[in-house]
């Protein structure tokens, strides 16, 4: 019923400069989107890529979180086979550095030929130092191994011969 | 009136193709044939003529930038036209509304001016005008109706009011203003049923 009532109005002449501004206006609005939709566009796009990097980002990190848990994971084993073997032998010495008591922990492995070791409390080297651990065998002193202590946190070495 | 109706909607299908297309002199042809009517009937509704030239602008925007949403299924391109400028027009009246100062104003321009009447159909120098011919069979089919019941049709259509509003605005019975509406939109559906469009 209403689709053609707005007839009933009086059609009125509009003025002439009014056809110019409607026209100018409509035109520019059609721009004005079209700039919006390219700038949607634009922003899609880079909002996308954005997404990507991160989920590939995400993505790697996870892989190589879970690779290091897992080789964490088989370390701790390692060790754990080896201090608790039943052919591991413990050694601890007490040690005095530099006015400092502290002690060498030694996790022996006869059988397997591995040694643990773990120092606490020993003075730190100068910058251009460092222990150094000596094998006593028949044939003389042989060089182990070298134990920079640079700070005064505990040392731990693994060695295989 | 067969051929009329024929090459008319020919000419509206071809305007509408170049409007989607993003034709600039199609926007041009059909603001020469639609704006006399935008703004007639804003202004109808506003009676104010720089808010009804504002309403025009707004509707030709949103023609221009929406005519993809015109189905042509569901009807013809001029009514959809109007059924903007009437929405555009009814909300800047409602926005002014609220603004009690600007609504005494325009309620003593509309005692001054024509009320709430139909506005007498003939005026030789515009039978020029496009759509000419649809204005005067609706003018017809509403001044066919009874004086009660073509009021309530204008509070509806031209001032946006809703039957409760009418009914106020009358001091008649709610049930009696929806009577006299359904009333009036069957007999002005039987008697426009024949109009389809005039753009040509």
């Amino acid at each position: 019923m209403t689709d053609w009532l707005g007839m009933a109005a009086h059609p009125r002449p509009p003025r002439p400069e009014l056809k110019g501004r409607v026209v100018a206006r409509a035109l520019a609005s059609r721009r004005r989107g079209a700039w919006l939709g390219a700038a949607a566009v634009l922003a899609f796009l880079v909002g996308g890529g954005g997404a990507f990097w991160a989920y590939r980002t995400i993505d790697a990190l996870t892989a190589e979180r879970d690779r290091l848990a897992a080789q964490v994971e088989a370390l701790h084993d390692t060790v754990a086979t080896f201090i608790h073997g039943p052919a591991t032998r413990l050694i601890q010495i007490p040690v005095s550095t530099g006015g400092r008591v502290g002690a060498v922990t030694i996790f022996a492995d006869s059988l397997r030929h591995r040694w643990l070791v773990r120092c606490d409390g020993l003075a730190p080297n100068a910058p251009d130092q460092a222990y150094q651990l000596w094998f006593i065998t028949r044939d003389g002193m042989k060089s182990a191994a070298l134990m920079p202590m640079d700070t005064d946190q505990p040392m731990v070495m693994n060695h295989n011969w | 009136m067969t051929q009329l109706k024929r090459l008319s909607q020919e000419a509206e299908r071809s305007l509408v193709r170049r409007l989607k297309a993003g034709d600039e002199r199609a926007l041009r042809e059909l603001y020469d044939v639609l704006a006399p009517w935008v703004l007639g009937l804003a202004f109808r509704i506003l009676q104010d003529v720089d808010e009804a030239e504002e309403v025009v602008g707004d509707v030709f925007v949103q023609v221009w930038r929406r005519i993809d949403q015109h189905d042509s299924r569901r009807g013809p391109l001029v009514p959809w036209i109007l059924s903007i400028a009437r929405n555009r027009s009814l909300d800047a009246l409602r926005r002014r509304r609220r603004w009690w100062r600007k609504v005494e104003r325009w309620e003593r321009a509309r005692g001054a001016g024509e009320g709430g009447d139909v506005e007498p159909a003939s005026a030789p120098h515009e039978a020029s005008v496009p759509g000419w011919p649809v204005h005067r069979e609706v003018h017809a089919a509403l001044e066919a109706l009874p004086e009660e019941q073509r009021g309530v049709v204008l509070l509806a259509y031209f001032e946006g009011l809703t039957h409760s509003e009418i009914a106020r605005r009358l001091g008649q019975p709610l049930g009696t203003v929806k009577t006299r509406l359904r009333i009036a939109q069957a007999k002005l559906a039987e008697a426009l049923a024949h109009v389809k469009d005039w753009l040509a």
